[in-house]
């Protein structure tokens, strides 16, 4: 079997715009929930295979200590269609600031509050770009809940080459940043090989269009 | 003599939408630019009278263009094409003397009501 992944540069360019629309709209519910100015950045399309993953998710996202949540989000289709993982990975943020402008502040402890609003994020973020992204490719999507990987651990730590349930997978990166406020949030997407798959076709569907 | 238009955006899937959302029979010279560098360097070799501009862009983003136009004080009129649907984006690049801001996706429909809108049309 060969566990390379074909991937043409028109399905890639077709994604990233796919993407590029849905990180927008992710972006505004961002916006919204912290009334600040979110600046997007271009989202970053590649490759990752179970065995390396600690060192390629190293080069991906550069930070060393992260806060991570993770969701899984799957097709209604059945289990061919669009699924895979949601990792929203926080680094450089300033908690502490980011609960006074959230205004939560009710909880047993401060990281008690502090893990309440890592999940409300990550979950306004995976929600309104994967159901952005869903849309575009006219999927629907179903999500587990979110959980919590850990805070403030290194990032290597984030995924566990054990346990992946895939061998090759597309990685989709997209980051936001909250102006004015130490805020790096990048969300990761992995697609499993066989979604990848299933994802081409549609995304050659879309390019026929064209 | 036909208007000419600058469709800049770095996804080839957006500047071919983008071009297939203008009016028809709509007598125009299209010409692409990748980014925001591309671009620049489009508008001071002379004469682009509108340019679509997508915001998030590697190299240089739609931001800086509207800068840069401002500073160096082009005529070009600048339609902004974006995902980035915040108020705050949208009110930015109005501030920026950006003449108008349509959402992606874009469509025919859309794009002619804007354009009639100011006239373009």
């Amino acid at each position: 079997m060969n566990p390379h992944i074909e991937f043409s540069e028109d399905q890639r360019d077709c994604l990233q715009e796919v993407c590029n629309i849905a990180m927008g709209q992710a972006g505004n519910s961002l916006a919204r929930l912290f009334e600040r100015f979110v600046t997007l950045s271009v989202p970053a399309i590649g490759f990752v295979s179970a065995e390396n993953v600690e060192t390629e998710l190293q080069e991906l996202m550069g930070s060393l200590m992260v806060s991570a949540v993770r969701q899984a989000f799957f097709s209604t289709h059945g289990k061919e269609g669009l699924h895979g993982e949601a990792i929203v990975v926080f680094s450089d943020t300033n908690f502490e600031k980011l609960v006074q402008l959230a205004d939560y502040h009710e909880g047993p402890s401060n990281a008690a509050i502090e893990q309440e609003l890592l999940l409300d994020i990550s979950n306004v973020l995976s929600g309104a770009c994967l159901n952005g992204i869903a849309e575009q490719l006219e999927e629907q999507l179903g999500f587990s809940a979110p959980s919590l990987i850990g805070t403030n651990i290194p990032l290597a730590g984030i995924l566990d080459h054990e346990q992946l349930t895939w061998e090759q997978a597309m990685s989709i990166k997209i980051g936001y940043r909250l102006e004015e406020i130490e805020f790096q949030c990048d969300m990761l997407l992995l697609l499993p090989k066989i979604a990848v798959e299933h994802l081409k076709n549609t995304l050659d569907f879309l390019l026929e269009d064209d | 003599m036909a208007m000419s238009v600058l469709i800049c955006d770095d996804s080839n899937m957006a500047r071919k939408q983008m071009k297939k959302s203008l009016p028809d029979e709509w007598d125009v010279e299209v010409s692409f630019a990748n980014d925001g560098a591309e671009a620049m360097e489009v508008i001071r070799s002379g004469g682009v009278d509108l340019m679509f501009l997508d915001l998030t862009m590697p190299v240089m983003d739609g931001f800086e263009v509207l800068e840069m136009i401002k500073k160096e004080g082009h005529k070009t009129l600048v339609l902004v094409v974006s995902a980035d649907i915040q108020p705050q984006a949208v009110e930015r690049v109005k501030k920026m003397h950006a003449l108008e801001f349509v959402q992606k996706p874009v469509d025919k429909e859309k794009v002619t009501n804007v354009l009639r809108q100011y006239g373009l049309l």
